[in-house]
């Protein structure tokens, strides 16, 4: 016990006797760190961002869907006497927090000087909770969304229509029945542009939506589950209890598939079955279309984190062989004495690893504050990223686990940095390392 | 008499590039517990290469070292270590002391390595040693505020502390005026007398070789051929020494 004091005692020793060098590595692990910390909050922040966007305008955490079929080989994407479900749902999930109906469609939407294909949302703004937070009006209000036949556009759409608050569009779609029905609605909201999904998204009252599909008013596209954070980790877990929950209480659910529900039509009118299937998948099922983004910022960071790993590693490395050089004649005094080998690397590895910590602890104080001013400026980001990132501002998350783990990597990867060249001293005989100059 | 070190035909060649440069050329030596022993010698004529085989921090090139009845080519890197830390005490020429430790830090050293004295017993044997030394005062000195003299007490302290049977001290008072020189040597000579612990030192210098109580004399990697296993007679000793007898002989 007293032996490892001594490295300590030695070790900490070292670092301020060795002022400058001490500070400048030491800073140089603080950098690094910070920008550990950072690029980690970027990438969770982006992550956060594009899930709570995605989740809000187009799944939920979960997503109870199904298909309704007259005949076998028509299926629509709906969910009859959806409120039935919703009981059920309230009863077996504890871990919901809201949960609101959606209507699911596609067709074509015509203004006088120009048309476009989009999917319908149909909406029931009084219930919604975090969708006026997220989607933001440039023009006209929500609450006017909860009278009949009315729209809420975005801009990039409002440009190919060439229309304004108070005008009037036409929406036409195909009926479950097969039959073409149109239904004109009123400008009512007008919403900034929030990337991929503001692309192919408009959202309609709901009652234009059942009209425009000639649906009963007992029915709804899908309903989205918004959980309790928590709950979020295991969300496959939770989907596929819920489906045997739905299915105790008497509904017929279909095969789970994680895949969007606008891919399933097909399976579904090759399937031999009418009437109503529910369907529970998780927002990464249906938004697994473009989880390449997030695998991809995945990709990038742990690259980026690569490279700045690498060059601790060298820097760290370049300086404790100089240090550990200079301290040979030293190193041959303690083994002369009587010092083991592996108290030597053990020694200089303390030393390392107290250094590491220190940068390291430096480091995500820095990166947190950093994080944090970036986070007030309310930086705004260009249109490209906007589109990946479905936000216009950039937003940073450092979650303590990442602020943990950036500290340990870099403590743990320092230390590590000393042992090839204190290895390498210990290993010369004291003769050798006594009588070395420099 | 028990005997601490014994070497028989030992050899030491260096490599210097391509050529061998032979240190030691057929040693044999045995040394007894208690002695205050001088290895004498030129420069370059193989003092530091014998001691450094005898403080078991080198290893020959042929022929066998014994140091407190273990043949060190028996020994792996652990053991030879762990012989060292219990067996031999190390005083180096220019001191050696860890710069970052103060006094009372440096001469604790090995007894944290041995690990076996607690902080109180370590502090009571530091402190007494330091007294014996003349530091007492010194103790949380750095060894750069230090004279020669005092670093090298430091240094006799530290190899004395874990109350080794063996110290080894490489031209002790190469780096030191003749005055501090001296002093250094009545006290080494001291502690000899005192504990009965066995001092092999060596020097170039006549008048300190003077102080021993036995001299073995190296030319050229080899012991000069006298009676008694390269030990010069009292009257060779005499001869070399120009010290006054009575100020240095006990
Ligand atoms: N590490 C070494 N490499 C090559 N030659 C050495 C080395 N150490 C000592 N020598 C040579 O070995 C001989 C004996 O050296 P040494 O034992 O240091 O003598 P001394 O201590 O009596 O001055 C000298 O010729 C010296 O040059
Ligand atoms: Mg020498």
């Amino acid at each position: 016990m007293s032996s490892f004091f001594l490295d300590l005692r030695i070790a900490l020793l070292s670092l301020f006797e060795h002022k400058r060098r001490t500070f400048l590595l030491g800073a140089a692990v603080a950098t690094v760190t910070a920008l550990l910390v950072l690029l980690n909050g970027l990438s969770a922040g982006i992550r956060q961002t594009l899930i709570e966007t995605a989740t809000t305008i187009s799944t939920g955490h979960l997503n109870v869907g199904g298909f309704f079929k007259v005949t076998a080989g028509r299926g629509s994407p709906i969910v009859t006497d959806y409120q039935k479900v919703v009981e059920v749902v309230k009863r077996e999930v504890p871990e919901l927090d809201f949960s609101v109906p959606r209507g699911r469609g596609w067709g074509k939407i015509v203004s006088d000087s120009g048309s476009t294909q989009a999917g319908i949302g149909g909406i029931e703004i009084e219930h919604e909770r975090d969708f006026k937070r997220i989607v933001q009006l440039s023009s006209g209000n929500f609450e006017d969304l909860a009278q009949p036949n009315t729209i809420l556009l975005f801009e990039s759409q409002i440009k190919k229509l060439q229309v304004k608050i108070g005008d009037a569009v036409t929406i036409s779609a195909q009926t479950p029945r097969g039959v073409a029905n149109t239904v004109d609605c009123r400008v009512v909201a007008i919403a900034k542009d929030i990337g991929l999904l503001s692309q192919w998204n408009v959202f309609v009252s709901s009652d234009s939506l059942r009209s425009l599909y000639q649906l009963r008013p007992d029915v709804t596209g899908a309903i989205h589950l918004h959980l309790h954070p928590k709950a979020l980790k295991d969300l496959p877990r939770l989907a596929a209890r819920l489906r045997t929950s739905l299915e105790h209480a008497g509904y017929r659910l279909m095969e789970p598939d994680p895949k969007p529900f606008f891919m399933k039509f097909q399976s579904v009118a090759r399937e031999d079955w009418t009437g109503q299937k529910l369907d529970v998948t998780t927002w990464e099922d249906e938004l697994s279309f473009m989880m390449w983004t997030l695998k991809a910022l995945d990709g990038l960071t742990f690259i980026l984190m690569l490279i700045l790993m690498g060059i601790v590693v060298t820097g760290i490395m370049n300086t404790m062989w100089i240090a550990i050089r200079e301290r040979t004649k030293e190193i041959g005094t303690l083994r002369a004495m009587g010092m083991q080998r592996g108290s030597v690397v053990r020694m200089f590895f303390l030393e390392s690893l107290l250094l590491g910590i220190f940068g390291g602890v430096t480091g995500v104080t820095l990166g947190v504050s950093l994080a944090a001013l970036l986070n007030a400026a309310h930086i705004h980001v260009p249109l490209t990223v906007q589109i990946f990132l479905m936000s216009d501002t950039l937003h940073l998350a450092v979650l303590p686990t990442a602020m943990l783990s950036a500290l340990l990597l870099v403590a743990v990867v320092t230390g590590a940095a000393s042992l090839f060249p204190s290895l390498r001293a210990a290993r010369l005989k004291p003769v050798d390392a006594m009588s070395h100059f420099g | 008499m028990a005997i601490i070190v014994s070497i028989r035909n030992a050899t030491k060649d260096y490599r210097l590039g391509k050529v061998l440069v032979p240190a030691l050329r057929g040693v044999s030596l045995e040394v007894n517990s208690g002695e205050f022993l001088s290895i004498a010698g030129p420069s370059g004529s193989g003092k530091t290469t014998l001691l450094n085989l005898i403080g078991c921090v080198d290893t020959p090139t042929s022929g066998t070292v014994e140091v407190a009845g273990r043949n060190t080519a028996e020994l792996g890197e652990r053991a030879l270590t762990r012989l060292r830390l219990y067996t031999i005490g190390f005083i180096f020429q220019s001191f050696n002391l860890v710069g970052v430790l103060d006094v009372f830090r440096n001469v604790e050293l090995p007894l944290l390595l041995q690990r076996t004295l607690s902080s109180k017993e370590r502090a009571e044997r530091v402190h007494s040693l330091l007294d014996r030394v003349g530091l007492k005062e010194y103790s949380d000195h750095r060894p750069s505020e230090l004279s020669g003299g005092q670093r090298q007490r430091v240094a006799i302290a530290r190899a004395l502390v874990t109350r080794p049977q063996l110290v080894l001290a490489d031209e002790p008072t190469a780096n030191l005026d003749s005055v501090t020189g001296q002093n250094i040597l009545d006290l080494m000579r001291e502690l000899n007398h005192a504990d009965g612990t066995t001092f092999i030192f060596s020097t170039h210098d006549a008048r300190v070789m003077s102080y021993a109580n036995a001299v073995i004399r190296l030319a050229d990697g080899k012991l000069s051929d006298t009676s008694d296993g390269g030990r010069a007679t009292d009257a060779e000793v005499a001869e070399l020494g120009h010290v006054s007898a009575g100020a240095s002989q006990p």
